[in-house]
């Protein structure tokens, strides 16, 4: 679910950080600017994990910044195809099911990998799964086990003035978006499977 | 920014779990703030890591994971010389979900009925369950028994 990304990049300290250690000011500096990020086609970025290699610091011209030349690993979420996750129902419509981890919230299982024998009940607005005359909703904040099967990225970098108009704010596609499964046994609300 | 290297390595739950922890208790000895991005996701990402069904729930009271008890369970499985092994996203997937089922475990483990036995396939619950701890199961759980057994016969 989590892997080790290593970057490189330069940290500018200012010059109130001064009274920091170096390292705690890079490593600042490093969450600052990646923590609870998605980076495109590498995944969440969660924190730092190590400090590998830092050059010496440099005050350029023009401002008191120290420029510090990094190599680190970070911490980010990026679950791999095929992993099972654990999540949370978040909400269902026709289309399916969302759910989202308490940090990360675009992940959707569409109705067609739902178990064989999934009905939407219109009027509770949940999806049921019926099998052997017994039937089990999926609960909102249910956890469930679902399946990665696919990964979209959008770039969210910002257009000009007038691809904007084409395209209000409000229907921004998330930067990262998890489609996953819960058809095989074994996915699906996890007090299910309980032994 | 430049990516050096996109996967250097994979980290299991428990690792980002004690790396936070050791973290957050370094930050408070030194009375230090951390940036607010930073704070709200490593409190976000430790609930979510401490839920239900998630085998971390209790690691604070019975301290199941440990890298001597992940090293174990690597040894305990290889010593039964299983007809198959498992793969490194295998046995990764396994320290993250802790499977107290063949069910749970067939969705991790590809192929399952293939490459493994029944025999080795209930071995291999009991194992990561001595190894790792077992969940406590929940009130409720008791009514859907029915299903999971015609599920899994059903496999």
């Amino acid at each position: 679910m989590f892997i080790l990304t290593k970057i490189a990049d330069l940290v500018q300290i200012a010059p109130e950080d001064f009274g920091k250690q170096s390292h705690v000011a890079i490593e600042d500096n490093l969450n600052a600017k990646y923590a609870n990020k998605v980076v495109q086609k590498i995944g969440l970025f969660v924190c730092l994990w190590d400090i590998l290699w830092t050059s010496e610091g440099l005050i350029g011209q023009g401002d008191g910044f120290a420029n510090v030349n990094v190599e680190c690993r970070m911490v980010v979420f990026r679950p791999f195809k095929g992993e099972v996750v654990v999540a949370r129902i978040a909400s269902q419509t026709r289309e399916g099911i969302s759910l989202a981890t308490d940090f990360f919230h675009d992940i959707f299982v569409p109705w067609s990998e739902l178990p064989e024998g999934s009905e939407f009940e219109t009027r509770e607005g949940l999806w049921v799964w019926r099998e052997d005359d017994q039937e089990m909703f999926y609960d909102n904040n249910e956890m469930v086990r679902f399946q990665v099967l696919s990964e979209e990225w959008h770039d969210q970098a910002p257009s000009g003035p007038l691809d904007l108009a084409d395209q209000p704010a409000s229907e921004l596609l998330p930067p990262y978006k998890i489609t996953g499964s819960m058809k095989a046994p074994g996915l699906g609300c996890a007090i299910w499977w309980e032994e | 920014m430049k990516i050096l290297e996109s996967q250097n390595g994979l980290l299991s739950n428990y690792e980002v779990y004690q790396h936070i922890v050791e973290t957050q208790k370094r930050n408070k000895s030194y009375k230090r703030r951390v940036p607010g991005n930073l704070a709200t996701l490593m409190t976000e990402v430790l609930t979510y890591l401490r839920e239900k069904p998630g085998p971390l729930e209790k690691q604070e009271e019975t301290g199941a994971y440990s890298p001597a008890a992940i090293s174990n369970l690597l040894e305990n499985i290889q010593q039964e010389s299983f007809q198959s092994e498992l793969a490194k996203g295998e046995f990764l997937s396994i320290l993250n979900l802790r499977p107290d089922s063949t069910a749970i475990l067939s969705v991790i483990v590809e192929d399952m009925e293939e490459r493994f036995t029944e025999d080795e396939q209930n071995r291999l619950v009991q194992i990561i369950g001595d190894t790792l701890g077992r969940n406590e199961p929940s009130a409720d759980a008791g009514t859907d028994q029915k299903t999971i057994q015609s599920v899994e016969n059903g496999i």
